[in-house]
């Protein structure tokens, strides 16, 4: 402790250097934090665990192919089928195609059991009762209300693009839950309109009565119509949104790659800055070795100079995260990517925070390790003779 | 007879660049008796420096044996070369080399960091060593802000904070004007008759050279003189020695 006035004022030597090297790890790590929200907010669990007694039974081929409503008598009979729902994308425009109007859309024929199904959702403005028996009216997510300035009662109009048809919807009722920003409207608006469209299902919705149901009714269903003209695909609720996510490509490594090349990048900086410091100071600390100073008090001095400069490099660029961490949530939340924001909590992640926290003081270390032996293990009279 | 403070017997120091090898001291025999002021001469590259590096713990021999204050150094390992050094030595360079970003009480307290002095202990300690060297006004003084010669002086501060009983000086006074090496002079003087402290100095001048007890001229890694003065009259002695073998005009 008593070298450490010492290390800091060689790691404030030059403070034009120090700041540019700091802000080169802040920035960096404010990058790196982004993308490690991303990534956790992909791989988290919004439904709060009750995911995992659900399952989405699909067409084998594709999601875009439809199953029929025929299919689910003979689901419902399977044992541990507690509750199903028939839900399709709807898809179509608010207002316009830009993107900063889409939000996800969905019709349901059965809108009493998306409630159960998905009991995790409070209706927080209206009821759920007049939803229900409203043909025309739709279920809000609250986000997207606020995002809209809607109030109750409002109609809004969403323009086909599967169906060539615009639907008017009256706002009944809105939720709160794992993803606010989506819109869910009776199914049977649209068969009234598009009486051909009858009989066809999107995607099934299952409720298991327990967690060893989940993991056994995807092979049962899919066995079941495995020779039918419609195949199914039966997947848990997170394999389902990992699908969605897969259809990005590759999108948690890219996420880790990008984050592991910036990690390196500021391990160059640091350890280029830490390295032209110690080989500016090759004089001065011969003569520190000269007046008594060992290898390891040497060494320890500067790994400590890295680590204190990465540590403040570290802080501030957690700081700085942490500071623009609500507006980023909630840009995600108002994007067309707000569905992954319901992984993100109201504060920055913890764990989040001592990883990149703990990636800094690895690279502090590393950046110094290199400098720190050179020096420790440099002749004095070497050093010495620098001076010359 | 009393036990000679320094003894270097056969030494020898051989550097090896590419597949020659350099032999820059051959058989170095000399004795330094506690509370000398020895000034080594000679021409660049006879290896004065590089003995005195040896003897100071800051390089190692290729053989031979040094023998410092009853110890023999060539034999420690780095680790307890390095205890020694700060215990035992205090170094004045030619260039001072202070730590810019230090004070100069900062400068002087470095060696006593490695100590296990309390933090008031350690600043009196800095206290005196920058009172013995004329500077207690300017502790809180950056080098930048120094002149040349008050530099040294820190130096000089440095050296004498762990009151070691060696104080080695490579040209000292090289890179000051007259009036700054004279002061340093009369400092490393008063450090060897009024503290006893044993001065190995390296110098190409004469006049710092007078100011030493004995004088010992080296050349291509062999002793060529070892002059010492008559008591009561060291800087005749000195100056005509070094005018005998220098060629130089003996102070006045």
């Amino acid at each position: 402790m008593r070298f450490l006035p010492l290390v800091l004022k060689n790691v404030l030597r030059k403070k034009t250097r120090t700041l540019l090297t700091v802000c080169s790890i802040v920035l960096p790590l404010f990058v790196i934090c982004i993308l490690g929200t991303l990534l956790r907010a992909l791989e988290s669990d919004p439904s709060d665990g009750r995911g995992m007694y659900r399952l989405v039974v699909r067409h084998k081929v594709s999601i875009t192919n439809w199953l029929s409503d025929s299919q689910t008598s003979k689901i419902r009979q399977l044992r541990g089928v507690s509750e199903l729902v028939r839900n399709q994308w709807f898809g179509g425009s608010y207002i316009d195609q830009s993107a900063k109007n889409q939000f996800a859309r969905f019709s349901t024929q059965d809108p009493e059991a998306l409630l159960r199904v998905f009991d995790e959702a409070r209706i927080v403005r209206g009821s759920a009762d007049e939803w229900i028996h409203d043909r025309a009216g739709v279920l809000v997510g609250e986000l997207l209300m606020k995002k809209y300035g809607w109030q109750m009662g409002r109609k809004i109009v969403l323009k086909g693009d599967i169906y060539p048809i615009s639907v008017e919807l009256t706002i009944r009722a809105t939720f709160s839950g794992p993803d606010e920003t989506g819109v869910y409207f009776h199914h049977a608006y649209i068969e009234e309109a598009i009486p051909r469209v009858k009989g066809f299902v999107g995607w099934f919705w299952i409720k298991t009565a327990s967690a060893g149901d989940a993991m056994r009714l995807p092979h049962e269903v899919d066995a079941l119509f495995e020779n039918s003209d419609r195949p199914t695909r039966t997947e848990t609720e997170k394999e389902f949104q990992n699908g969605w996510v897969s259809m990005l490509g590759n999108v948690k490594l890219l996420l880790t790659s990008i984050a592991l090349i910036i990690g390196c990048v500021i391990l160059l900086i640091a350890a280029n800055t830490m390295g032209m410091a110690a080989r500016e100071r090759v004089t001065e600390i011969a003569v520190l070795r000269t007046l008594g100073y060992p290898k390891k008090t040497i060494l320890g001095m500067i790994l400590g100079e890295g680590i204190l400069l990465s540590l403040l490099g570290g802080l501030f660029g957690l700081g700085l995260f942490t500071l623009f961490y609500p507006g980023f949530r909630k840009a995600i939340q108002y994007s067309p990517m707000g569905g992954f924001a319901a992984g993100m909590g109201s504060f920055p992640d913890p764990l989040l925070l001592g990883v990149a926290f703990a990636v800094t003081l690895v690279i502090g270390l590393l950046s110094g390790l290199v400098p720190a032996v050179q020096a420790a293990r440099r002749p004095i009279v070497d050093g010495l003779r620098q001076v010359a | 007879m009393a036990e000679p403070f320094i003894r270097i017997e056969n030494l020898v120091k051989a550097y090896q660049r590419d597949t020659q090898t350099l032999t820059v001291l051959s058989g170095l025999n000399l004795v330094v008796d506690a509370g000398e002021f020895l000034a080594l001469m000679g021409p660049s590259g006879s290896g004065k420096t590089t003995l005195l590096n040896l003897i100071a713990g800051i390089d190692r021999p290729t053989s031979g044996r040094i023998n410092v204050g009853g110890q023999e150094i060539d034999g420690m390992g780095e680790a307890g070369l390095a205890k020694w050094r700060s215990r035992n030595v205090g170094f004045i360079f030619q260039l001072y080399n202070l730590v810019p970003v230090l004070t100069a009480f900062e400068n002087v307290e470095l060696p006593l960091l490695l100590t296990n002095l309390p933090r008031a202990r350690r600043r009196k300690q800095v206290e005196l060593a920058l009172s013995i060297v004329s500077l207690t006004d300017r502790m809180d003084h950056y080098p930048r802000q120094l002149s040349g010669g008050q530099e040294q002086r820190v130096a000089i501060a440095r050296a004498i904070a762990t009151d070691p009983k060696l104080l080695v000086a490579d040209e000292p006074t090289g890179d000051l004007d007259a009036k700054s090496g004279e002061e340093i002079l009369v400092l490393l003087e008063r450090l060897n008759g009024e503290f006893g402290k044993t001065i190995l100095m390296v110098t190409h001048d004469p006049r710092a050279a007078a100011r030493a007890h004995r004088l010992v001229h080296l050349d291509k890694g062999v002793f060529k003189e070892d002059v010492r003065a008559a008591e009561g009259q060291k800087e005749v002695g000195m100056a005509a020695a070094i005018a005998a073998s220098a060629g130089f005009e003996p102070r006045p």
